[in-house]
C-alpha cells in the first residue's frame, strides 16, 4: 500500500530555560493511503508534539525540529517548505483537529466565516459562496438548522457542537491527510462516540487519511487500521489494531490495556493504574525509558535503549525481554508473562 | 438594551448627586469664603450686599439646598471671579479650544500608539521592537512641561524657526485651521498615548497570539498578515477599550499644562484659576460637568464592548 506520509527519525526539542526538553525522541512511522493511524500514549509523550511538527506548527524560538528529521508528504520533504508552500498544504492537503474546540475557534468570528477562510484562500471562493458552502459543511457534520447557526458566535455552541464545527473547519477543503488531536478528550461519553462516527463517515467518503490521537485505547479500536504507542517521546510498539490488541509485546501496551476497564467482568473491579512516572526529558534516561515503572526490568533495561524486535508483519515492539540473550535470566527470574516472548527475527 | 439604558441613567443621575453633594460640602469646609480679598476695601453695607449677592450670608445647609435646586436644572449661579460669566457661558467659549486640541491628541496618539504596538508584536525581540519599546516608555516617563519647552526651543528658535511657540485659531478657524498654532501642542499631548497604547496593544497581541485559536488559523494555511488582521488584532483589542474612557476623558481635562505653556485659551485656566480663586459655582459646575462627561463616556465604551467582543451581552436587571 502506498504511504502519503512517511515520518523518519523525528526529533522535536523545546528550549526552555530549565534546559532542552527532548519532546519528541527520533519517530518514524507511515500513514497510508485512505487508511487510519492511531497514536496512543499518555499525556506527555510527545504524541501532540509529532502531528504539530506534522503541519509545520512547531514554533520557535522555543519549538525546534532537529536536523535530520524528515517527513515525506508524497514524497516531499515538507520541512524544507517556504512559507507558501505551508500555506498551500496546510488546510489544503492536511488540516488538524484539536482536543478543545472551546479555545480553539476564536471567540469574535461567527463560525460560518471561520469555516469560510479556508474555502476563501484554498478553494478561490468569494464571500458568499464560500458561506454558502460553510453552511452546507455544517449540515454535513451534522448540526440542526445550519443556516442560522452559520451567524452564530462559538460560544454560542454546546461542546459537542463545538468540535462538529472544528471538523467542519477541517474538512471544508477536503484535505488528503487529516490530523485529529485527542478530538474527544474534552467531551462526555456519548458525544465522544457521535463525533468519532462523523469523523470516519467523512473518512470514509472522501477516502482521508487519518492520524488519530488519542490516550484512550478504546475509542481506537473500531476507527484505527494501524496503533503506534508512543512513549516519552518513542515509538515502543507499532502494528495493527488486533495485534495491538490481542498480542500486545512490550509491556506498556500490556498495562495500557490492563487499565482500561472491561464490560464482560463482574461491576467492582479496581481501576488498574500505571504506577511512577513517565521520565524526565530535560535527561532522559539512557537505557528503556519504561524501565523504572516496568515489573519485568533487566540490568541491561536501564544501560542500553533495546531495539525493534520484529513479530512477523509491520508488529514491532522495542523491549528487551524479546531478546534471545534474555531467555535465561527470565526463566530463572519465574516471573509469569502475560504475553508470549521472543520475535520472529532480531533487527 | 433600553431597560439597560434607562437603569444606567438614573445611575448616572445618582452618581452626579453624589459627586455635587461631596465637592458642595468640601468646598463649604475650606475656611474663609471667595470674597475675603474682594470685599476687603468695601464699606460694611457693601459687603452685606455682596455676600447677599452671591448667598453666602446664608448657612451652609440652606445653601446645600439652594445648590442642589439649580443643579437639576443646570444653574450653578454666577462666576465670582468673572462677573456675569456662568460655567455654561464659560463652556461655550472655551469648551470648543480645549476639545479639539484633545481630539487631535488622541486620534494621533491612539492611531500611532496602535500601529507601534502591532509593530512592536510582530517583530518581539528583534531591534524594533526594543527601540519601539524604548522610545514609548521614556514618552510615557516625561513629563507634559518639559517635552512643551523642549519642543517650543527645537522649532521656535532654538533650531528651527518654523513654527509659532504660542497661540490657538480662533473665529472661523476654531475647529478646523491655524494648523500650525496647533502642531506643537499637539505633538506635546499626544506622546503619553501614543506611548501607552503601544505598550497596552503588544501585551495584548502577544497574549492573543498564543492562543489556540491562532493556532488553528495558522493550521488553515492563512497567511501571518490575515491571521494577525482577521484573529488577533479584534480579541486584542477588548483590554484597549477598556482604556479608551480614561483617554476621552482625558482628552477634555488632561490638557491643563500643554494650554498655560502655549498660552491656549482653553478651558484649563479658567478652571485653574477658578480653583485657586475659590469661586465656587465655576468649580461645583465644571466637577459636575466632567463626571457627567466621564459617565457617558464609560458607558459608550460599555455598549462598544459589545461590539468587539460577541460574548458579552448588554440586558438589564439581576443577572
Amino acid at each position: 500500500m502506498e504511504n502519503i506520509l512517511e515520518v523518519k527519525d523525528l526529533r522535536v526539542s523545546y528550549h526552555t530555560y530549565a534546559g532542552e526538553v527532548q519532546s519528541v525522541r527520533g519517530v518514524s512511522f507511515n500513514v497510508e493511503r485512505g487508511e487510519a493511524l492511531a497514536i496512543v500514549g499518555e499525556s506527555g509523550c510527545g504524541k501532540s508534539v509529532t502531528v504539530r511538527a506534522v503541519m509545520g506548527l512547531i514554533k520557535g524560538p522555543t519549538g525546534e525540529v532537529k536536523p535530520g528529521s524528515s517527513i515525506l508528504y508524497n514524497g516531499e520533504e515538507i520541512l524544507n517548505y517556504n512559507k507558501k508552500q505551508w500555506s498551500a498544504y496546510r488546510g489544503a492537503e492536511a488540516a488538524i483537529i484539536f482536543q478543545d474546540a472551546l479555545t480553539a475557534l476564536n471567540p469574535t468570528m461567527t463560525v460560518g466565516k471561520q469555516i469560510a477562510e479556508n474555502l476563501i484562500i484554498h478553494k478561490n471562493l468569494n464571500k458568499q459562496e464560500a458561506l454558502a458552502e460553510a453552511t452546507e459543511m455544517l449540515r454535513v457534520v451534522g448540526i440542526p438548522e445550519p443556516e442560522k447557526r452559520v451567524k452564530q458566535y462559538p460560544h454560542e455552541f454546546s461542546g459537542g457542537m463545538r468540535q462538529r464545527v472544528m471538523i467542519a473547519i477541517a474538512f471544508a477543503c477536503d484535505p488528503k491527510l487529516l490530523i485529529a488531536d485527542e478530538p474527544t478528550t474534552a467531551l462526555d461519553v456519548t458525544i465522544q462516540a457521535q463525533i468519532l462516527d462523523v469523523i470516519s463517515d467523512l473518512q470514509k467518503q472522501h477516502g482521508t487519511s487519518v492520524i488519530l490521537i488519542t490516550h484512550d485505547l478504546g475509542v481506537v479500536a473500531n476507527i484505527a487500521k494501524h496503533i503506534v504507542v508512543m512513549y516519552s517521546g518513542m515509538i515502543i510498539e507499532k502494528g495493527l489494531c488486533e495485534e495491538i490488541f490481542y498480542q500486545p509485546k512490550h509491556p506498556y501496551t500490556w498495562s495500557l490495556l490492563n487499565a482500561v476497564p472491561r464490560l464482560d467482568l463482574e461491576n467492582k473491579q479496581d481501576l488498574v493504574a500505571i504506577e511512577g512516572t513517565p521520565p524526565d526529558l530535560i535527561a532522559p534516561p539512557k537505557g528503556c525509558p519504561f524501565s523504572t515503572r516496568c515489573k519485568y526490568c533487566m540490568n541491561i533495561c536501564n544501560e542500553r535503549m533495546p531495539e525493534f524486535t520484529s513479530f512477523g508483519g509491520e508488529h514491532k515492539a522495542a523491549c528487551w525481554l524479546h531478546h534471545p540473550m534474555a531467555a535465561n535470566s527470565i526463566k530463572e527470574s519465574g516471573l509469569e508473562f502475560p504475553f508470549e516472548l521472543g520475535g520472529v527475527e532480531n533487527e | 438594551m433600553l431597560k439597560y439604558t434607562i437603569q444606567r441613567f438614573f445611575a448616572m443621575i445618582l452618581t452626579l448627586i453624589i459627586i455635587a453633594t461631596a465637592t458642595f460640602f468640601l468646598l463649604a469646609a475650606v475656611p474663609g469664603d471667595p470674597l475675603v480679598t474682594k470685599a476687603e476695601r468695601l464699606s460694611e453695607e457693601q459687603k452685606e450686599r455682596m455676600y447677599a449677592k452671591y448667598g453666602l450670608d446664608k448657612g451652609v445647609l440652606e445653601r446645600y439646598i439652594i445648590t442642589m435646586k439649580g443643579f437639576f436644572v443646570g444653574d450653578f449661579g454666577e462666576s465670582i471671579t468673572f462677573p456675569g460669566e456662568t460655567v455654561w457661558s464659560i463652556a461655550e467659549a472655551k469648551l470648543p479650544v480645549s476639545a479639539r486640541l484633545g481630539i487631535q491628541q488622541m486620534l494621533i496618539g491612539i492611531t500611532v500608539g496602535l500601529g507601534l504596538g502591532i509593530i512592536a508584536a510582530m517583530k518581539k525581540g528583534t531591534w524594533a521592537d526594543y527601540t519601539i519599546i524604548t522610545l514609548s516608555i521614556l514618552l510615557i516617563s516625561i513629563p507634559h512641561l518639559v517635552f512643551g519647552l523642549l519642543l517650543q526651543y527645537i522649532f521656535a528658535g532654538g533650531v528651527v524657526n518654523i513654527l509659532p511657540t504660542i497661540g490657538w485659531p480662533e473665529g472661523d478657524e476654531l475647529w478646523f485651521g491655524g494648523w500650525e498654532y496647533t502642531i506643537l501642542p499637539t505633538l506635546t499631548g499626544c506622546f503619553s498615548y501614543i506611548a501607552s497604547y503601544t505598550r497596552l496593544l503588544k501585551t495584548s497581541m502577544l497574549d492573543v497570539v498564543n492562543q489556540d485559536y491562532v493556532m488553528t488559523a495558522e493550521s488553515k494555511g492563512l497567511s501571518n498578515m490575515r491571521i494577525i488582521f482577521k484573529h488577533v488584532l479584534r480579541n486584542s483589542f477588548i483590554p484597549v477599550c477598556t482604556n479608551l474612557p480614561m483617554s476621552v476623558a482625558m482628552c477634555i481635562t488632561g490638557s491643563f499644562f500643554i494650554e498655560k505653556i502655549f498660552a491656549i485659551p482653553g478651558i484649563g485656566l479658567y478652571f485653574t484659576s477658578a480653583v485657586q480663586s475659590r469661586d465656587l459655582s465655576i468649580v461645583l459646575g465644571w466637577t459636575v460637568l466632567i463626571s457627567a462627561m466621564y459617565i457617558i463616556v464609560v458607558f459608550i465604551t460599555d455598549i462598544l464592548y459589545t461590539v468587539v467582543d460577541p460574548r458579552i451581552r448588554i440586558r438589564g436587571g439581576k443577572r
